[in-house]
């Protein structure tokens, strides 16, 4: 009874908070057929400003890091995305009208991880002020690329039996190539190369840390517009989706934070690492996911699966599932 | 001046697949093309043009023309991209008669 009530007054603060706001703000507006409209050059330069953000944040600290501790971590995020995948795509074969590409496409979406919600529970973290290892961020490709390869890859499989063609075969050097040219994951990596290799603690503290609230609070509020906008595109197809789209992240997040409790009990691994990695499961990717899976699996509805991650997963992985894996790692730990 | 008769290939179609459609009109034997950022409405759905931040910016629209002065290509040119995206994305494709100045270009 304590926890739930620990968790509804957390919820409750986090409804407060400014990520939470201006995400609601966001869906108010596009409801409300606001002309507001932010251009997206400047959405893609706070993805960059973000994600560099806490890659250089991440490089710096990991040089006094001892790197052995990620191997286990690293490995279950790899689980994590895979298990995700497999799961999403049991799951949808077991739901009506459901064509079996979209829910390949879907379940590969939810098992990447989005840059804008692993934002957020940064800015949470910093606030409660709950340490953590500085090479969790690291994490993100290690759960990101598999998913997506694995789905991509189980979908050509299965499109190649339909026709029974002699189609060509799957790149999945070219998928891997693709994640890790998309603008999140790029802007990342350099900015854990450039913490980790260069000095950046100058320009660090005067321009990309005192950046960083602002600019999260702006992106928030285009992702409130975008999934209000995505959901009339939702309507359009089987319901399932919302459905899938709700419970999923929670699942999932549990999931990660049961392998992170062993993380924790084997390495070591911090509390506030285990709240992290369930985040990253919980999230569905939003930015650089949907046009890899788009040229991998072409012929599965774009509508599905980016309505069910913009206009329902991502707002659940932010306001339930950040408030919910703190007070669980605090009930736990 | 002497205006000669040529023809122009349209092709709307998704930005996302925008480069697999130029390395067609190239390896068809094209000479150039003109890419620009294209909206509407059409069966597959409503497309912005770029105004509004969207998330997911690959899935605009775009309009991509080429001037050819041989009517076989223009027609392989379609085919060909019709075979290799049109069952899988969004897109349009027609030909239209224009008068060009400086045929040596084309």
């Amino acid at each position: 009874m304590d926890f739930l009530y620990d968790f509804l007054m957390r919820l409750l603060t986090q409804f407060q908070s400014p990520t939470l706001g201006f995400l609601i703000g966001g869906m108010l507006l596009a409801a409300m057929g606001s002309k507001l409209a932010i251009p997206d050059a400047i959405y893609k330069f706070i993805v960059f400003v973000l994600l560099m953000k806490i890659g250089i944040k991440g490089g710096m600290e990991i040089r006094d890091a001892n790197l052995a501790e990620m191997l286990l971590p690293a490995f279950f995020a790899m689980v994590i995305g895979v298990v995700i995948v497999l799961i999403g795509i049991f799951v949808f074969s077991l739901l009506p009208s459901i064509k079996k590409e979209d829910g390949y496409a879907t379940a590969g979406l939810f098992g990447a991880v989005s840059a804008s919600t692993f934002a957020a529970v940064m800015v949470v973290m910093e606030e409660e002020s709950i340490p953590y290892e500085a090479w969790v961020p690291a994490l993100y490709p290690f759960m990101d690329i598999p998913a997506l390869v694995l789905a991509i890859v189980l979908a050509n499989i299965y499109l190649k039996k339909q026709k029974e063609g002699n189609e060509t075969k799957v790149d999945v050097w070219g998928i891997v190539k693709d994640s890790l040219q998309g603008s999140a994951l790029s802007a990342l990596l350099l900015g854990l190369a450039l913490g980790l290799l260069t000095m950046p603690d100058r320009v660090f503290d005067s321009f990309y840390e005192p950046l960083f609230r602002g600019f999260l609070s702006i992106l928030m509020l285009i992702m409130g517009m975008e999934a209000y906008s995505r959901i009339n595109e939702l309507r359009r197809v089987a319901h399932w989706y919302a459905v899938y789209a709700f419970f999923s992240p929670i699942a999932h997040g549990l999931l990660a934070f049961g392998l992170g409790y062993i993380a924790h009990h084997t390495v070591g691994f911090s509390p506030g690492g285990v709240i992290l990695l369930s985040v990253m499961a919980a999230s569905s990717s939003d930015i650089s996911g949907p046009p890899t899976l788009r040229s991998g699996i072409p012929s599965a509805n774009p509508s599905a699966y980016i309505g069910a991650s913009t206009s329902v997963g991502t707002p659940v992985a932010i306001a339930i599932c950040i408030p919910l894996f703190i007070v669980l790692a605090q009930a736990v730990f | 001046m002497t205006l000669h008769v040529a023809e122009k290939v349209v092709i709307i179609t998704e930005k996302i697949i925008a480069k697999g459609v130029c390395n067609i009109i190239e390896s068809c034997g094209a000479t150039g093309y003109t890419l620009f950022a294209a909206g509407g409405k059409g069966s597959r759905n409503n497309r912005s043009t770029a105004q509004r931040s969207s998330v997911v910016d690959d899935f605009a629209n775009v309009q991509i023309e080429i001037i050819v002065n041989n009517y076989s290509m223009a027609e392989e040119i379609m085919e060909k991209v019709r075979q290799t995206y049109f069952k899988n994305y969004s897109g349009i494709t027609y030909l239209e008669d224009i008068k060009i100045l400086r045929p040596e270009k084309f």
